[in-house]
């Protein structure tokens, strides 16, 4: 049976750190938009964690919540690409072909989480910065849409390994960074298809929500209420 | 007045091509200048990358996306108008009909190249188009961007036929009234018209097939341009009235732009026996009717919003009514509801002086208007988190502000080149129908018909 | 003209052009023939540890093959090695457990940074304008040999100093074995955030000079006094696997999920997490702490008795603690009597219960009353050793052990009288150098203006960094002996915190080195060999010495952890509740400052890495900036909005900065984090923002002399309109931002 990749976000675990921010960036390849840009709105974080604050003091309260690309199952920023740059794949990611992108920047316009960043230069990389580039990713150029992949490369990595090896996937042998990063284990990723699988149990759990729910954009990513304790 | 002639109107309207003053190079020189400053400000963006836009994350739609959808609006001015006016033949279209058809065809090319300016990789622009290659990939017909790509170029080639065939017997009589080079080249433009029976009618009944088949085309790209943001689950954009929302808006920027130009051919041109204040005061009165289903619609769009309290919707609502955008969203209410209602309305006001202030204003209004549906939305999507301003750059403002000047200078060029009324129409009309026709038509609503 | 003659001919068009279309010089490297044997496209993962804080986390290095210019023999070429490409937390690691930190995650970036340096230099320039030479390695370490023994000579060991930052590992011991031969003092430590209060404290309660260890996976309760835990203090990556177990991971096992109270000034990204936020005036945080031991022991909750030692530190515990009743603690701490007394209950309620304290707390002149009096609530809970409380991990022998050191060697984390934060020691051994020995040490940054750190380096003859960046401080060296980057070179690691059991990592290099650079211990080691009367050390280099039997050290084999301290426990005094002493009166500085440890930063350190400058801090999402945290009542009052930039003063001096209005965080108090504000730390992080710590008042904790970092009051005035240097990623920071905005009217 295809895979169906996953994510479930346990807000009650998550300490709002940012380590995945970082790691996602060390993964794929992200750019570095310096300060000028950065000032201009144009830093690219594929995942961002968002803060709100709640009540004032001293009754405040503050939410974290990791936002990435949500994998919608009916992703509003597919339709809209004239040239099949965003598009579904076969285990129902949303993916990115950068080379079919001509920049219209409409994805990201329906993508109704904001998910999408856009390189408005070319990537810099002074040297020997570049060393550190993921051979397994493409570096994107100036003019084309970019977002997280859920990490397709290890994805793709592991399942060449398994068929390599001819065997099934094992759940939890695929850790985008994020995930990967997470110390709190905030973050679990796997196959929905798999009933048994962690991120399916979690997906199941009575704490879980999708992001905007209500769009129906069937969102593949869960996010696991905040409790709190009195 | 002066007694008028067929020859008097051929004489008067030729005078423009057969003459030419310093103040036309002067004119064309400045526009120039202009426009290549804006082309220049387009190479360097390509060249330094998008960034030089003022677009950021969330706001990837700014001023080139605005810039669009106004002058694909501005377009709705000829075309359309001058093919109801035909169908229902309305005998005081005739001075007015080419120098309307004019703004459709060039708005249009001018809107056009916007989608191209604005995308981040332009020099990929023709994927956007259905063609055989070696990719083997088809755009996809699924993206309204695609759908644009279809009615534009529909419209564009409906409405430069529509344009160029009466042209054709204007263009035999420069030929027949010129010499040397010019004779050659309106002898070419002019396709061998020799004004037989037969030509006529098949002109004629061009004209009419012409005329049926752009309305709908004309309707439809602007309910397709709606689509680009209607289509995508955008608050403030996912709304079902977008398509004739964005159809009456685009017909009412449509014939506030004929109005100016009309006002500044007739005194550039020195046209006041051809286009009278009777023109301006019957367009004057369509422009009313459309600046009340305009606001009209508005009014709705805002109701509905409130009245449905959608958070996100809200959000955006609030926004444009009381937060930041809020005084482009009132100077929008005032240019095209505040200002030209009163004036439009009295009679003693609908002169042409007072339809052209009007008509400014509409400009004005309904430019606002696009920057309002594209801006204020993208920037307050769904999770406040990622909201954000925008600020157009100094080369958005160059190329926008240089797409003005495109139009004077090919206005001004078509001018030179074209008699900008229909000589052959004129002459067809009710023959003493630049001195008589004041008389006639002052009473007359636009759905005059000839017996 | 003959075919011959042609293709001559368009022979020599064609090289001269591409020749010509050769302006990047890098296609006219030559390829050296590659050392590495790897498979290209396959990754490979070493092991090795993150530099960046005391923490130690295990990593994992993936290593691919790249394209690396390099110079060979005073050849430029291009060599196919394996170079490091990201950086994983070591999932067998007991500290790291699989995750790491954004700054572990960044810190792959020190090894690639563009503005490392390359290669040895000695200045020329005056000091502070780093106008630098190259020099070979061999001149280097002559010229630092032939200082050495100049003082030698003149029988001046004494006035060579080694300043280090405070870690647990052999390197320190390394330095100290060389300085001990060679008649110098112990290298002293210095870390602005060093937490010495508390392991002074720790000592003093329960006879372990060392930062604790908590459990909370297996914790209830757990209440926090200002220890950003989840965050920047002590062990965060092993802090937050505990945190994520407590929260859900047990519901998963079936267990509960345990209730968590921050008590805090401000709202930090650990408070965030809290059940509960309780804003406690700053420096009040240890009588809140008695307060809760008063209820206890007064409703016979606990015995007092339990306390033991950690309680006999409290002057009036055996008493009951009958100064600290609810009402009285309401007065002096700003909690409401009833919350006290609810809290109280609940503690003892839901056991295992542990109290935490570190950072701010710790950094008022009271800090180490702070610390003894949360320790004896941690004792009184019964929560120290016991499942699901707090714990000391048990360390190896401690050098100062080994055969043939002298006392004078321990490390400076544990050293007292040397220690971090006291202006005596740092700027005393300072004065009385004539060669200081910087090794990975930035105090002209992080130590206050009053200190006059700077000035003290102007009076050193001569200066030796051995960092990788010039910085603030190795900006005024003489000479630069540029170490290799963490992941170039043996690495070894003995963090006294964060897992049960002890911990000792060693790990060698994951990539060659990309530099001409040369590894510190080894440039000692070879240093003490090229003295006049060469000073033995048992060592050929760093790699022998980390992998020396285990005679004098033995791997990861925990010694029992009172076994090799026992001897540091001092003589149980009795501690009276002082109140904190803030420099400036309230009248004229009406606003507590507080300066905290930047997510991104850290105390600074951590500042040139370009990833961590853009990643958005997690409270305020503000990118490459500095930024004043104030509360909205403050900020309407001053009439000020978001960006708006305002002069903080202090009787020290002033800082222009832009403003974050912030919910979470008291109308007196005003926030800034640490970390921006270099004078010179790379095109990164050089003059961008301000630095907090310039400004603090020279205040000291009244009894271990440290500083006290949180006892400074400033006053805020307008300064102008936000000029744009507040870079934020986010737009809003409520959720429904239209509707708080109609509340608020
Ligand atoms: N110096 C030099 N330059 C050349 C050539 C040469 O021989 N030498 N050859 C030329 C020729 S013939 C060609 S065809 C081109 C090839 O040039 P490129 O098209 O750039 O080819 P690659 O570098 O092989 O692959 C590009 C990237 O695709 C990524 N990738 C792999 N699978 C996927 C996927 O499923 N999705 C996405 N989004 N990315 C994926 C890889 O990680 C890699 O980063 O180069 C041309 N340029
Ligand atoms: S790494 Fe985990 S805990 Fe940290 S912010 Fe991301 S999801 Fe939250
Ligand atoms: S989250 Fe946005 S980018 Fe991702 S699939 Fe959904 S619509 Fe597309
Ligand atoms: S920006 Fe690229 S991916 Fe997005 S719609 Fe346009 S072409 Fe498609
Ligand atoms: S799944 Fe991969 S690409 Fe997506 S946010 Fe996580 S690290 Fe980034
Ligand atoms: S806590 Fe972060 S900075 Fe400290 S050692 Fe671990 S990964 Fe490195």
């Amino acid at each position: 049976m295809a895979h169906r990749w996953g994510m479930t976000v346990d807000l009650d675990r998550c300490t709002g750190c940012g380590a995945c921010v970082t790691a996602c960036h060390a993964e794929n390849n992200i750019a570095v938009v310096g300060d000028a840009q950065a000032a201009k709105s144009r830093a690219m974080h594929w995942i961002r964690v968002e803060r709100y604050w709640e009540g004032d003091f001293p009754d405040v309260r503050l939410k974290f919540r990791p936002v990435m690309c949500q994998q919608c199952d009916a992703a509003p920023c597919e339709p809209v690409c004239p040239t099949y740059a965003s598009h579904h794949t076969e285990e129902g990611l949303n993916a990115q072909v950068y080379n079919r992108c001509i920049g219209t920047r409409y994805c990201a316009n329906a993508c109704p989480y904001n998910v999408r960043f856009f390189d408005f230069y070319n990537p810099q990389w002074p040297k020997p910065l570049h060393l550190q580039l993921n051979p397994d990713v493409s570096v994107r150029e100036v003019g084309v849409m970019e977002k997280c992949t859920f990490c397709v490369q290890r994805i793709s990595a592991a399942e060449i390994d398994a068929k390599a090896e001819k065997r099934e996937l094992k759940d939890g042998e695929i850790t985008p960074a994020c995930v990967q990063s997470c110390s709190a284990k905030a973050l679990v990723f796997g196959d929905l298809n798999d009933p048994e699988s962690e991120v399916s149990r979690l997906s199941r759990s009575t704490r879980g929500a999708k992001l905007l729910e209500e769009l129906g954009t069937l969102p593949k990513v869960t996010y696991l209420a905040r409790q709190t304790q009195v | 007045m002066k007694e008028a002639t067929a020859k008097r109107i051929a004489d008067d309207l030729l005078r423009p091509l057969l003459n030419t003053s310093w103040r036309f190079f002067l004119l064309v020189a400045i526009l120039g200048a202009i426009v290549l400053t804006g082309a220049s400000a387009w190479m360097y963006q390509v060249w330094n990358g998008f960034g030089e836009s003022g677009k950021r994350w969330p706001v990837f739609w700014g001023f080139y996306i605005t810039n669009f959808v106004f002058w694909i609006g501005i377009s709705h001015a000829g075309t359309l108008i001058s093919a109801i006016l035909r169908l229902v033949n309305a005998g005081w279209r005739r001075p007015v009909t080419r120098c309307a058809e004019v703004i459709t065809a060039f708005a249009l090319m001018i809107g056009a190249m916007f989608p191209i300016i604005h995308l981040g990789r332009p020099w990929l622009f023709f994927w956007l188009m259905p063609y055989p290659n070696q990719r083997r990939i088809w755009p996809n017909f699924r993206s309204p961007l695609v759908w644009d790509f279809f009615a534009i170029s529909t419209y564009l080639t409906g409405s430069v036929l529509f344009l160029v065939l009466p042209m054709i017997p204007d263009f035999a009589l420069v030929r027949d009234k010129t010499t040397g080079v010019r004779r050659k080249f309106y002898g070419t433009l002019a396709l061998g018209w020799q004004g037989t029976t037969k030509q006529w009618h098949r002109l004629e009944s061009a004209m009419q097939i012409m005329a049926i088949a752009i309305i709908p085309v004309a309707v439809s790209v602007h309910t397709i341009v709606s689509f680009d943001f209607s289509m995508a689950p955008v608050p403030g954009w996912h709304s079902t009235i977008f398509g004739p929302y964005f159809v009456a808006g685009a017909i009412f920027s449509g014939i506030a732009a004929l109005i100016i130009a009309m006002a500044g051919l007739r005194k550039f041109l020195h046209l006041e026996d051809y286009l009278h204040p009777v023109h301006f005061a019957n367009l004057g009165k369509l422009l009313l009717m459309m600046s009340l289903l305009w606001t009209y619609f508005v009014f709705a769009e805002r109701l509905t919003t409130w009245y449905g309290n959608g958070t996100s919707e809200m959000n955006v609502f609030w926004v444009t009514q009381t937060g930041s955008y809020s005084p482009l969203y009132w100077t929008m209410v005032i240019c095209n509801f505040v200002i030209p209602f009163p004036i439009l309305s009295l009679r003693r006001t609908r002169t042409v002086t007072g339809c052209v202030i009007a008509s400014c204003s509409v400009v004005v209004g309904m430019w606002l208007e696009r920057f309002l549906i594209v801006v204020p939305t993208l920037g307050h999507k769904y999770l406040p988190y990622s909201w954000g301003p925008y600020q157009p750059s100094k080369v958005e403002i160059m190329i926008m502000i240089s797409t003005f000047a495109a139009m004077g200078l090919l206005y001004t060029l078509f001018a030179k080149f074209v008699p900008i009324i229909s000589i052959w129409e004129l002459k067809v009309g009710e023959h003493p129908f630049p001195i008589e026709a004041a008389a006639q038509v002052k009473e007359h609503a636009i759905l005059r018909t000839n017996p | 003209m003959d075919r011959r003659d042609f293709i001559r001919l368009t022979a020599v068009t064609g090289t001269s052009v591409t020749l010509a279309s050769c302006g990047n010089p890098e296609h006219q490297l030559i390829r050296f023939v590659p050392d590495d044997d790897l498979v290209p496209g396959v990754a490979e993962f070493k092991p090795s540890v993150c530099p960046l804080c005391r923490a130690g986390c295990g990593l994992s290095v993936r290593v691919m093959e790249a394209d690396v210019e390099t110079v060979r023999n005073g050849q430029s070429g291009v060599v196919k090695m394996g170079v490091a490409k990201k950086l994983e937390g070591d999932a067998k690691h007991p500290i790291s457990r699989g995750g790491l930190c954004p700054r572990g995650q960044a810190a792959i970036q020190i090894t690639y940074h563009p503005d490392r340096l390359t290669h040895p230099m000695k200045r020329t320039g005056a000091r502070g304008t780093g106008e630098y030479k190259e020099v070979t390695w061999d001149e280097a370490i002559a010229e630092l040999a032939g200082q050495l023994i100049a003082l030698a000579d003149a029988r001046d060991q004494k006035s060579l100093a080694l300043l280090a930052r405070p870690r647990r590992s052999r390197r320190l011991e390394l330095f100290a074995e060389f300085l001990a031969r060679f008649g110098a003092p112990a290298p002293v430590g210095f870390e602005l955030f060093a937490e010495d209060v508390l392991r002074r404290a720790n000592a003093r309660s329960f006879g372990h000079e060392q930062l604790p260890t908590f459990d909370l996976a297996r914790a209830k309760y757990v209440i926090a006094f200002g220890a950003d835990f989840l965050g920047t203090w002590n062990s965060p990556v092993s802090q937050n696997a505990g945190y994520g177990e407590m929260r859900q991971g047990r519901q998963v096992h079936g267990g509960s999920r345990a209730k968590f109270v921050h008590v805090e000034p401000r709202m930090s990204l650990t408070a965030a997490s809290a059940d509960e936020f309780v804003p406690a005036k700053p420096g009040t945080e240890g009588v809140l702490a008695l307060g809760l031991g008063h209820i206890i022991i007064r409703n016979k909750l606990r015995s007092a008795d339990a306390a033991g030692r950690a309680g006999a530190a409290i002057d009036g515990w055996s008493a009951g603690l009958a100064d600290y009743t609810p009402e009285n603690v309401e007065k002096i701490t700003g909690v409401a009597a009833l919350r006290i007394e609810r809290l109280a209950h609940e503690l003892v309620e839901f056991r295992p219960s542990v109290a935490i304290i570190g950072g701010a707390p710790l950094a008022h002149t009271n800090g180490l009353f702070n610390a003894l009096a949360v320790n004896a609530l941690n004792a009184l809970l019964g929560s120290v050793g016991e499942p699901g409380g707090m714990f000391f991990t048990p360390s190896l022998q401690p050098p100062a052990s080994g055969p043939g050191f002298s006392a004078a060697s321990h490390p400076p984390s544990q050293a007292a009288p040397a220690s971090a934060g006291q202006t005596q020691p740092l700027v005393a051994s300072l004065q009385s150098s004539k060669v200081l020995l910087i090794d990975d040490a930035n105090p002209v940054f992080a130590s206050p203006k009053a200190w006059k750190v700077r000035e003290a380096l102007d009076r050193i003859p001569f200066i030796v960094s051995f960092g990788s960046f010039l910085d603030d401080t190795s900006i005024h060296a003489d000479l630069i002996l540029p170490d290799h980057s963490f992941l170039e070179t043996w690495v070894d690691s003995m963090p006294e915190s964060g897992a049960l059991e002890a911990v000792t990592t060693v790990a060698g290099p994951a990539m060659k080195p990309l530099h001409n650079t040369r590894s510190t211990p080894d440039v000692v080691i070879e240093l003490a060999g090229k003295l006049k009367s060469p000073v033995a050390l048992p060592w050929k280099s760093y790699e022998e010495m980390l992998k020396a039997p285990a005679t004098s050290h033995p791997p990861s084999q925990a010694a029992p952890a009172s076994a090799g301290q026992a001897s540091h426990q001092p003589p149980v005094t009795s501690h009276q509740y002082q109140e904190p002493h803030f420099d400036g009166d309230a009248a004229a500085f009406p606003f507590h400052f507080l300066p905290y440890a930047s997510q991104a930063f850290l105390d600074g350190s951590a500042a040139h890495l370009p990833w961590l400058q853009e990643m958005p801090d997690p409270l305020t999402s503000a990118m490459w900036s500095s930024w004043i945290e104030i509360n909205p009542r403050t900020a309407e009052r001053l009439g000020l909005a978001l960006g708006d930039l305002v002069d903080v003063t202090s009787s020290q001096g002033t800082l222009r900065a832009p403003i974050v209005i912030s919910p979470g965080i008291a109308p007196d108090v005003v926030a800034m984090p640490v970390g921006q504000g270099h004078e010179t730390f790379t095109r990164y992080a050089s003059k961008r923002g301000v630095n907090p710590i310039e400004i603090l008042s020279p205040l000291t904790e009244a009894e271990t002399g440290a500083l006290a970092w949180a006892a400074t009051r400033v006053k805020i005035t307008r300064a102008g309109d936000g000029d744009g240097r507040l870079i934020m990623f986010a737009g809003e920071m409520r959720e429904n931002p239209f509707e708080g905005r109609r509340q608020e009217k």
